[in-house]
């Protein structure tokens, strides 16, 4: 069972990810990203990551792509224009992209990742694993973090601030 | 396709390949944001997947950090691409190259 | 205070004299040279009381340190610097006071009495200075105030060009001096004059032969020797006084000076060769000497001479005998070259000897002096030239004859164009509009004529000098017996065969008789002095000219072409490589960034 799962959602991940990047519709492709993202979410619970599966689909399926969709719907009036395959530079994009993989797997069988079964330790099963180390180990991480979004709110508001001209959409 | 460790890489792996292959090949620099996107949940797979089967629990929290910078992220991206978008008129990336020579 | 205190005294107040009125002073021409003056009657009242005083010292303070290398600044105050500061101090006081009535009416008063200042400054610093680079600071320090007096009367070109001539020439020859110096440094160890001093007498100095000669260069620059004695003539282009102060009596002198001060690293060879330049250029002068129109050139010559005298004396071996001519020489030929001073300025300010005449009764007080100058530089016995002379020439009698031969040659020559001198600008009929009014000039001017001439009178009289100068004094030689004789007999014939020969030769009537009776000697004889001048001409241009054109090409193509614009055309290449990476487009940006990623994974993977 878990194996035709997992490979269910490998294949449902690829495919939707490759529907992002060949869709010629922006809001195609945030859909696909959305559904793709559904489906790593499944990965993450495979994984016995369920809090992390929930926050995926709440901050990044939720918050992040729905962020995206706003802005596509906002900019992108000039209507879907037909994008195609120019060749030389898709050409080059195919062989780099393939190169990148090819690189990983090397470093996947290399680093002989094993095959073996998961080590055993229940990391995802409470709420209190994941806290603890937030508030102990990676305190200072989270601070900075804290900073992180400080700043990007602040940069935000200015660089959406308006320069004095009266065109632009509202 | 068992779910080993390699395979998870593997996927990881071809996720952020795909993920690339956009940022190369789009014009639309909205589409291009999205791949950079995929390109960061890949990574978050890899790292969900080492921290399972090494059995600590660094590798989820560190997705938390993740999670939050690429937030941060989009938000000022996206920022910058309406900023962008009021003074150029278009999003098209072969359209915005005024630094170039 | 302290004969320290004295020195310090001595050598700064003219620099703070210098100093005030060039900051100060610049416009005020009156109160400048009141300045100036004082500070000379400082420098001789202090040098006088030192002198008398009878305390000799030496002290010195480290200045710069280099690691194992120092300079100190120090005075070494003996019997010779006693000598040499109080003939400085008293003709430069009556150098200043004289300029006071000559130089009244000049506009630029302030600048020429703060030159004068400045010239005291370094020539005091160079009598009391205790090491030789302490001499070579002061040594320049001369030489410009030398380059500025010349340059006094900056509108004329003459002028302009001889000041740089004079320290153009002085500089070759300092270049040697400074050679000296350092090999001197570096064989030595020290160049402190009392450390050298004992080095001498341990009989440990190194280069023994080649250090003097290379000193004595700077002796032949700044004293005018051959072959480098074209710059003096010229630098007769200076107000009268400067010449008297500078020209003549002091900073000419400073080369003997210096040699008198190494005398301890002479060894027989450098010797011979010093005497041998002294001779031939007193020689050489008095020849060019003698076809002079100008008052203040035949006087120019006629000091080359002298120094030639002074050179050779101490190539014969006696330092106190080149020092007893250098003070008698201070004496008369400051004493001659303020008399013509005198002439000039009562002329009208002419220079033209044929131009004058029929001053002996316009102008007794002048007359009389300058005869008495005449009378001592020629070797009249019983007045002060007469036994220096004399002294020089028994030296030669006792060591080299062919030189006592030539010497007593010059002798001959000297009278001969002194009594010419004398003859056309004194007697006879005035033979110009100027020489017909001329009249004696203010006390100012003819106070120091007479000072100067009582000194010549009596200066040859040991006991005219006081106890303190025993030590140099004391090294003059007395000749004994038949040489003393024969010296005698020698430089009366000399005497009396070159005046006679000048009366009888010369008239009074504006013409030179040697010119139109004797054309082909006079034509000689110019041509003599002009030889030396063509002959650097010929120099610079063919050969000089020809390397500093090699060198500005190379400059030129190979330092400004290859060197400095190659970097930069080196740099523009790759710049422009560079801004070919800027196109503008995202999708290369971000191959570069896969390039950049895996370059870092194949070096993390141990490939690279």
């Amino acid at each position: 069972m878990e194996p035709f799962a997992f490979t269910c959602l490998c294949v449902l991940a690829l495919a939707f990810a490759l529907g992002v990047v060949l869709s010629k519709n922006a809001v195609n492709g945030a859909m696909c990203l959305l559904l793709c993202l559904a489906a790593i979410a499944g990965l993450f619970i495979e994984l016995h990551a369920y809090l992390l599966a929930f926050i995926l689909v709440l901050v990044y399926a939720g918050a992040v792509v729905a962020l995206f969709l706003f802005i596509v719907m906002l900019l992108d009036m000039q209507g879907g224009q037909p994008w195609r395959f120019r060749g030389m530079q898709a050409l080059a994009g195919f062989v780099a992209a393939a190169l990148l993989v090819a690189g990983l797997d090397t470093i996947a069988v290399r680093g002989q990742l094993g095959s073996g079964p998961p080590a055993p330790g229940e990391v995802g099963s409470s709420l209190k694993l994941y806290a603890y180390p937030l508030f102990t180990t990676y305190l200072l991480p989270v601070q900075v973090m804290g900073f992180l979004l400080l700043i990007a709110m602040l940069g935000v508001i200015v660089l959406s601030r308006r320069t004095g001209e009266a065109d632009g959409p509202k | 396709m068992k779910p080993t460790l390699d395979a998870f890489v593997l996927l990881s792996g071809a996720l952020f390949a795909v993920g690339f292959l956009g940022v190369l090949v789009r014009r639309n620099t909205l589409v291009i944001f999205m791949c950079l996107e995929l390109m960061l949940v890949a990574a978050t797979l890899a790292l969900v997947a080492f921290s399972r089967f090494n059995g600590t629990g660094d590798g989820d929290v560190f997705v938390f950090f993740i999670l939050t910078v690429a937030a941060a992220e989009v938000a000022v991206g996206l920022a910058i691409i309406v900023a962008l978008f009021r003074t150029r008129q278009t999003i098209q990336v072969d359209r915005l190259n005024s630094l170039r020579r | 205070m302290t004969p320290l205190d004295t020195a310090l005294l001595v050598l700064l107040a003219p620099l703070a004299s210098a100093a005030v009125i060039t900051l100060l002073l610049a416009r005020r021409g009156s109160a400048a040279s009141a300045l100036s003056v004082l500070a000379a009657a400082i420098v001789a009242a202090g040098s006088l009381s030192l002198a008398f005083g009878g305390g000799r010292f030496s002290g010195s303070v480290e200045w710069l340190r280099f690691g194992n290398f120092a300079i100190s600044l120090g005075f070494r105050y003996d019997d010779l610097a006693a000598l040499m500061l109080a003939i400085v101090a008293v003709v430069g006081l009556c150098v200043h006071v004289f300029s006071l009535g000559y130089m009244h009416d000049e506009p630029a008063k302030a600048r020429y009495f703060g030159g004068l200042s400045i010239f005291m400054f370094s020539m005091i610093g160079i009598v009391l200075a205790d090491n030789l680079f302490m001499m070579f600071i002061f040594w320049e320090l001369v030489g410009f105030s030398s380059y500025f007096l010349i340059n006094h009367w900056r509108e004329r070109k003459s002028a302009s060009d001889a000041s740089k001539k004079a320290f153009i020439v002085n500089r070759v020859g300092d270049f040697g001096f400074l050679l000296g110096i350092i090999l001197c440094y570096w064989a030595n160890g020290t160049v402190g004059l009392g450390e050298l001093g004992a080095a001498h007498a341990a009989g440990t100095l190194a280069y023994s032969r080649l250090i003097p000669l290379l000193l004595f260069c700077g002796a032949v620059g700044k004293s005018a020797q051959l072959p480098l004695q074209v710059w003096l003539p010229d630098a007769m282009e200076g107000p009268t006084p400067v010449s008297a102060l500078i020209h003549a009596a002091t900073m000419v002198a400073a080369g003997i000076y210096m040699l008198c001060r190494i005398s301890v690293l002479m060894v027989p060879q450098a010797l011979l060769v010093i005497a041998w330049v002294g001779t031939l250029t007193a020689l050489y002068a008095a020849l060019c000497a003698v076809t002079q129109r100008d008052i203040k050139k035949v006087l120019a010559y006629s000091t080359l001479s002298q120094l030639g005298y002074m050179v050779a004396a101490f190539g014969l071996g006696s330092a106190g005998a080149a020092m007893f001519h250098l003070t008698t020489h201070a004496f008369f030929k400051a004493l001659l070259f303020l008399g013509s001073g005198s002439v000039i300025l009562g002329c009208h300010h002419e220079q033209d000897i044929f131009r004058m005449g029929g001053l002996r009764t316009r102008m007794p007080l002048t007359f009389w002096t300058f005869t008495v100058a005449v009378a001592a530089i020629v070797g009249l016995p019983g007045l002060a030239g007469f036994f220096s002379k004399d002294a020089i020439l028994a030296l030669a009698y006792d060591n080299n004859p062919a030189v006592f031969a030539l010497l007593a040659l010059t002798a001959i020559l000297t009278a001969f164009y002194m009594l010419r001198l004398w003859k056309i600008v004194f007697l006879g009929n005035p033979r110009s509009e100027a020489a017909g009014h001329a009249r004696e000039a203010g006390i100012s001017v003819t106070a120091p004529l007479v000072l100067l001439a009582v000194l010549s009178a009596i200066g040859g009289y040991r006991g005219a000098y006081p106890r303190g100068f025993e030590g140099i004094l004391s090294q003059v030689p007395e000749a004994g017996g038949a040489t003393h004789a024969v010296v005698l007999g020698a430089s009366l014939f000399v005497l009396a065969a070159g005046a006679a020969a000048a009366l009888a030769f010369y008239a009074t009537d504006g013409t030179d008789a040697l010119e139109t009776r004797l054309p082909g000697v006079f034509g000689f004889l110019s041509s003599l002095r002009t030889s030396f001048d063509t002959a650097y001409d010929a120099y610079v241009s063919k050969v000089q000219q020809r390397g500093a054109l090699i060198l500005n090409f190379i400059d030129v193509v190979g330092l400004a072409g290859v060197v400095v614009r190659g970097v930069g055309g080196a740099a523009e290449v790759v710049s422009s490589g560079l801004r070919a990476l800027h196109t503008g487009r995202l999708g290369n940006y971000v191959y570069w960034f896969l390039f950049g990623v895996a370059v870092l994974w194949a070096y993390a993977a141990g490939i690279l």
